[in-house]
């Protein structure tokens, strides 16, 4: 086999290594959020307006992404998903106190109505 | 270190800077696309293209090299972030698309460097290399980071 075709296997290999990392995804956070920092509603909804109701629309009324009006999500399936991203949604978007507070707020919103 | 804690660290590295891990990805994509067409047009010129930049010597070449190594840095924390803890998705076109690309970027780049450094190669090689690089850092800022500017901010 001639020289030339080193870059194309080097390159190949690369690629499969890439290949295999992802699927690895060695650095997924996997330990289940914890809810347990207290949240600030009134905050949460701020940091909703600006990193989340691109997708999910204002007030969470959906869009481009679900609807989290009613849907009775509770406060660790929230965390889990904002940390883990579900679907198109990427994972972090928000982290640490950010998190919590958009947590509160989501699961505010999300209570089914009495 | 825990690997879970790996990925918090960065994200509270990167959030300390950028809204959110997604903005910074966004952000680094672009700049590694306009570094990328900084590399298009300074090889063009190597090549004896676009007349009207200033003559092949030695700023072109030097322009060309630290284009290239900065938008390879810019990467990096894409790749840490797309591939070790997001890794390969499919749940529609558009990510499908992006982690197809996105697995065959670094492979092209290495590939592209050894092609450089192979003086025994065909002409033609090293501008179809570097090429299909620059196509698919387009595609794949097309696919994110255009994407997210125009879906759900535009903005650090």
């Amino acid at each position: 086999m001639g020289r030339g075709w080193r870059p194309l296997l080097v390159g190949g290999a690369v690629v499969a290594g890439t290949f295999a990392l992802a699927q690895a995804q060695v650095f997924e956070p996997s330990a289940p959020a914890d809810p347990g920092v207290a949240g600030d509603a009134e905050r949460g909804e701020a940091i909703f307006v600006s990193e989340c109701a691109g997708c999910h629309g204002d007030g969470g009324t959906g869009g481009a992404g679900p609807a989290l009006l009613e849907t009775g999500l509770d406060a660790t399936e929230v965390a889990t998903i904002v940390q883990q991203g579900r679907g198109v949604m990427p994972a972090g978007n928000v982290t640490g106190q950010d998190q919590a507070d958009v947590v509160a707020y989501v699961v505010s919103i999300s209570s089914p109505a009495e | 270190m825990l690997i879970a804690d790996v990925s918090e660290t960065y994200t509270d590295i990167v959030t300390s800077v950028f809204s959110s891990t997604i903005a910074a990805k966004a952000w680094f994509a672009t700049a590694a696309v306009i570094l990328a067409l900084v590399q298009l047009t300074t090889a063009a010129r190597i090549y004896g293209k676009l007349r009207f930049l200033p003559e092949r010597g030695r700023a072109i070449a030097t322009t060309h090299r630290w284009s290239g190594r900065l938008a390879f840095l810019c990467t990096l924390p894409v790749f840490f972030h797309c591939v070790t803890i997001l890794g390969f998705q499919t749940p529609d076109a558009r990510v499908a698309l992006h982690s197809l690309v996105g697995t065959f970027l670094y492979g092209v780049f290495v590939a592209k460097v050894l092609i450089v450094r192979d003086h025994s190669l065909p002409a033609w090689a090293l501008p179809t290399a570097g090429l299909t690089l620059a196509s698919l850092l387009v595609v794949l800022w097309l696919s994110s980071s255009l994407w997210y500017f125009t879906n759900v901010r535009f903005g650090f």
